[in-house]
């Protein structure tokens, strides 16, 4: 028996659910239609959503490169550990750390415009069913996100290894883009991501703003404070702060690139700060951040953008 | 590049073409009624809280409104089964493109460019000399 390739996974776990993704979206669509489960599907917002998925894997194929390239030279050079891919605790460890790791990528992802660039793509939808979770970026690969996952390159984890454990992990939160499961069994909520975190993570009520950022374990969010669980006097609406007004699937895809390119032109004073800034931060204080809209609503008091010396020209985007 | 890839790609352009019509056949989206006045206020409110609504003008369609607030125009446009929320100067509500009875108000945003509204008439009388500030 040869052992497996380190390097180029033999697997592909996206590629083999592609057919239950295609089967389960159909089925969510027809039990709503039967009045059996509760969902929505709007049918541009349908559109746009698997277009997104559609154009992503083409992107992965055109981009895929940069980020393969940096993780295998970094597990060729500089790996602390050989992980070895054939015994059984090791695939234990990798999945533990490709769950934080993704915690922490998912999280920057939110808090650093220049990473909320493409993670907006799949927060833009206003609404929240399986189709939803194929809302993909086109341009992940492009602002460098990836490289969180670089530490378990450094780790020593092989890059095929990653590889396949990202997949599982994107098909697990495939089923969680859901409106039809309202809660999973205590002890399931109490450790797994589920439905009902998820929908939080979605969702542009500022109580729910920049929470839930797990993979697979919500014990991640538990640990480092960012776990909110789902209120039933709090209705998810879902979507980002300031909801597309298109379904041009080029504006939905590049809008914030474009959007942040405009501010930076515009204040090149100011670039680093809308660059690396929260998604939402202005120089002059006329737009609001996430952590701007949950004070105001803590406080119950007014607006703290008061718009005056400019327009919001572009969304302040904040978590969705 | 083998073409493995593209006979999938293929498959899948294929089947999100089949989900697409059966989604918008399936007519499940979210039930919209027309915007009227009480409910324009509500969906202001929720999306400029704490800002103070001066006069309203809703479409006659229901499909948006703008509002009034200090210098600013608030506007809120359909999209979908959903609404989208844009702040613009006030002027610059003023001075839209106003023809056959739509005011097309370009919002500046990438992710927004234009919202339409169905309106009898624009620029308001008792409003238009702000027009100035
Ligand atoms: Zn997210
Ligand atoms: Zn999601």
């Amino acid at each position: 028996m040869s052992l497996p390739d380190p390097i180029h996974a033999a697997l592909n776990p996206v590629a083999l659910a592609t057919p239950i993704f295609i089967v389960t979206v159909l089925a969510e669509i027809i039990l709503a239609r039967m009045g059996k489960i509760d969902a929505r599907y709007e049918g541009r917002d349908t559109a746009v959503s698997l277009g997104m998925g559609l154009g992503s894997n083409v992107a992965g194929l055109l981009f895929g490169a940069i980020s393969f390239t940096a993780v295998v030279w970094v597990w060729q050079h500089w790996r602390i550990f050989d992980i070895p891919m054939t015994a059984w605790w090791a695939w234990v460890l990798v999945f533990l750390a490709e769950d934080l790791a993704y915690y922490w990528f998912h999280r920057l992802s939110h808090e650093r415009r220049v990473w909320w660039l493409s993670h907006v793509n799949h927060h833009s939808s206003q609404h929240y069913n399986l189709s939803t979770a194929l809302r993909q970026t086109w341009t992940g690969a492009l602002n460098g996100s990836w490289s969180v996952y670089l530490v378990l390159s450094l780790l020593g984890f092989p890059p095929a290894m990653v590889a396949i454990q990202k997949g599982v992990s994107l098909v697990y939160q495939y089923w969680i883009h859901t409106e039809a499961i309202r809660r999973m069994p205590a002890w399931f909520e109490a450790v797994f991501n589920t439905p009902s975190h998820h929908r939080v993570h979605h969702a542009r009520n500022a109580v729910y703003l920049d929470k839930n950022y797990a993979g697979i374990l919500i014990v991640w969010d538990r640990l480092f404070g960012t776990f909110q669980p789902e209120l039933d006097a709090e209705p998810c609406r879902y979507g980002l702060v300031k909801n597309l007004a298109t379904f041009n699937i080029v504006r939905v895809a590049f809008h914030e690139w474009i959007a942040m390119a405009q501010d930076v032109v515009r204040h090149p004073r100011h670039a680093l700060g809308y660059i690396f800034g929260p998604p939402g931060w202005s120089h002059d204080g006329s737009r609001e951040t996430s952590a701007m809209i949950k004070a105001r609503a803590a406080g119950g008091g007014e607006a703290t953008s008061t718009g005056a010396a400019e327009p919001a020209v572009s969304p302040a985007a904040a978590a969705g | 590049m083998d073409a493995g890839f593209f006979v999938q790609l293929a498959a899948s352009a294929a089947a999100v073409g089949v989900l697409v019509a059966i989604a918008a056949w399936a007519k499940i989206a979210r039930p919209v009624a027309p915007l009227d006045e009480h409910r324009a206020r509500a969906i202001l409110a929720e999306e400029f809280p704490g800002r103070a609504v001066e006069a309203v003008w809703v479409a006659s369609d229901g499909a948006g409104a703008l509002a009034k607030s200090g210098g600013l125009a608030l506007v809120v446009c359909r999209v979908g089964d959903g609404f989208a929320a844009r702040q613009i100067p006030w002027p610059q509500a003023v001075s839209a493109t106003f023809r056959n009875g739509r005011l097309s108000v370009d919002l500046g945003d990438i992710a927004a460019p234009r919202a339409v509204i169905t309106l009898p008439s624009w620029p308001p009388k008792s409003f238009d000399g702000d027009l100035a500030a």
